[in-house]
């Protein structure tokens, strides 16, 4: 019982001291484009993600250039390489389902950064191992530890590129006070430490086609 | 029969008690923080993110969002800095209550060894001022002096970042051995001798270890002044406690232990905010700014490692007395906590808890 009333007190403790529960660093503005194959089938995702100039600034650090403070496709071109290697662990922070069902992506290809503004640019292609004709395709872009805050970009954030006609899309943000972000509160950080947390910050797109 | 149960409900009251006083200084913080600071106007939707931690991560990153503009701001105008510093600090408060960063492990160590809340101050402000510091070492020497690229600073901080995480788990692994077998002697006298209920504030304990005191003890003042390292570079701002009153039982020497394990690892905000004001031209603003955060991270620690505490201390109180049992509880308490830092370490280490992910792409 006593050890019981420890482990209480030490709960609630590292409640109080938060231990669960993480924050963003970086912030990456994307927009994306669904990719479509003439038979209708969606063959992959092609996203372009713009990072906040703090982390544009730390991520060009020591980089070399022939200006000064522009850098070129191809002066970034490693950094790019290093980005997409990293980004495997995470899944691209990509996750599609197909009619609700899960589908995977190959590694990434035509991939470059840019360097605009002080901010970086990444462009790269994910396509999907098996090319998919769907009713519904669902794809959520988002940091399941939130450590990047993902927003889609406020124009155009999303593209259907040679969907069949009749195709509908729809975007949820995080944090438009839609339903999913009024469910955010303390219970949901109790559900387990970090539990699919960054799934409330989850940019949902929703492709319902005829 | 309810006496017997009675030490745990009092524990459990007395926890809740201090849960729901701390909930509602929080919520009294909000609506007086919750005025925009630079008088622009409010956000017009302030995102529902409901709850003190949605609310706090939220505030968080607006303060964040706003440290680059600013650095950029400072470059002409030199009352951008003020902003600067202000923003800082007032990152480092929110930063700070939202996760990670060894508040866990400070609370936690502070519960487990029995200190003082005047200590477990001073540990707070020494563990920022060294995590502010490793930040712009690593700065400082890497990108500033080397000119290391983000790939090469980056494996230098998931190095440091391993190595942190490990001291945690060590130092939790240690707080494990030493607490275990104090409950293991507590329980081996309490047992055979349920009759010493008459005898006040007799807890048995012959663990030398540290020479710990009680809680409820109050004749013992922790200033032994024997040890006068002063290693401390209060950057002009922190008013914090001198380094002397680190000097408890076991000296100072023990709290830089504590210190060590969670000062070790910078935040990974203040490395970015260092770079970015080196590729401003502005690398001493960053200095300034970082240390700014360190002065807010440390208030907020402070605060939480004193109501860890407080909260210990009450729950002392309120089960002393009592057949053994309360020796018993406090004990345990001690031993909870010390399996929560092992843990958390573990977690951290073996990545079932990311607290702070390196910037590594």
């Amino acid at each position: 019982m006593r050890v019981l009333l420890g482990w209480l007190l030490a709960v609630g403790l590292s409640l109080a001291a938060g231990a669960a529960s993480a924050h963003p660093h970086v912030w990456i503005t994307a927009t994306s484009e669904l990719l479509y194959a003439e038979d209708g089938s969606i063959t992959g995702v092609r996203h372009a993600w713009t990072f906040d100039d703090m982390f544009s600034a730390y991520a060009v650090q020591g980089l070399e250039s022939k200006t000064k403070g522009a850098y070129t496709r191809e002066e970034l071109g490693p950094l790019a390489q290093t980005n997409v290697e990293s980004l495997k662990e995470y899944a691209y922070f990509t996750f599609a389902k197909a009619d609700g069902k899960k589908e995977r992506f190959n590694d990434p290809v035509d991939y470059y950064l840019d360097y605009k503004d002080t901010v970086l640019t990444l462009h790269f292609t994910l396509p999907l191992k098996n090319p998919v004709k769907s009713r519904q395709l669902v794809l959520e872009v988002f940091d399941r530890s939130f450590f990047i805050d993902f927003q889609m970009a406020k124009d155009n954030p999303v593209k259907l590129v040679g969907a069949p006609a009749g195709c509908q899309m729809k975007l949820d943000r995080p944090s438009d006070g839609s339903a999913t972000a009024q469910k955010l509160n303390e219970q949901t950080f109790l559900d387990g430490p970090n539990a699919n947390f960054g799934m409330m910050f989850a940019n949902k797109i929703t492709v319902e086609c005829p | 029969m309810k006496p017997h149960l009675s030490p745990l409900g009092r524990g459990l009251l007395a926890c809740a008690a201090i849960l729901l006083v701390a909930g509602i200084a929080d919520a009294a913080l909000h609506d007086v923080l919750a005025q925009n600071p630079f008088g622009a106007p409010k956000q017009a939707s302030q995102p529902e993110a409901g709850g003190l931690i949605g609310w706090l991560l939220a505030k968080q990153s607006e303060f964040y969002r706003q440290m680059s503009s600013t650095i950029r701001a400072a470059k002409s105008d030199g009352s951008a800095l003020w902003t600067l510093l202000f923003i800082s600090f007032a990152y480092g408060i929110f930063h700070a209550a939202g996760p990670g960063h060894g508040k866990a492990v400070i609370a936690s160590y502070l519960v487990a060894n029995r200190e003082t809340a005047r200590r477990g101050i001073a540990l707070s402000f020494a563990s920022a001022l060294m995590q502010s510091l490793a930040a712009i070492l690593i700065v400082g020497i890497s990108a500033w002096i080397l000119n290391a690229t983000a790939k090469t600073m980056c494996k230098a901080e998931g190095a440091i970042e391993i190595a942190s995480y490990a001291l945690i788990a060590l130092f939790g692994l240690r707080l494990v051995w030493v607490k275990g077998r104090t409950l293991l002697r507590a329980l081996q006298v309490a047992q055979p001798v349920p009759a010493l209920a008459g005898v006040p504030h007799d807890h048995h304990d012959h663990h030398g270890h540290h020479h710990h005191y009680h809680g409820h003890d109050p004749a013992r003042t922790h200033h032994h002044h024997g040890h006068d390292h002063v290693h401390d570079e209060h950057c002009g701002h922190s008013h914090g406690p001198t380094p002397s009153e680190l000097a408890g039982p076991g000296g100072w020497r023990r709290g830089f232990a504590a210190i060590l394990t969670v000062g070790i690892r910078p935040c990974s905000g203040a490395i970015l905010v260092l770079v970015f004001a080196l590729a401003q031209g502005l690398f001493w603003a960053g200095i300034a700014a970082t240390f700014l955060m360190g002065l807010g991270t440390a208030i907020t620690v402070a605060v939480i490692a004193v109501i860890a505490v407080s909260a210990k201390d009450v729950a002392g109180r309120l089960s002393a007395g009592r057949d053994g049992g309360g020796a018993l509880l406090m004990r345990g308490i001690e031993l909870g906590a010390a399996t929560l830092v092992l843990l958390f370490g573990a977690g951290l280490l073996f990545g079932y808890i990311a607290a702070e992910r390196t910037t590594c792409f």
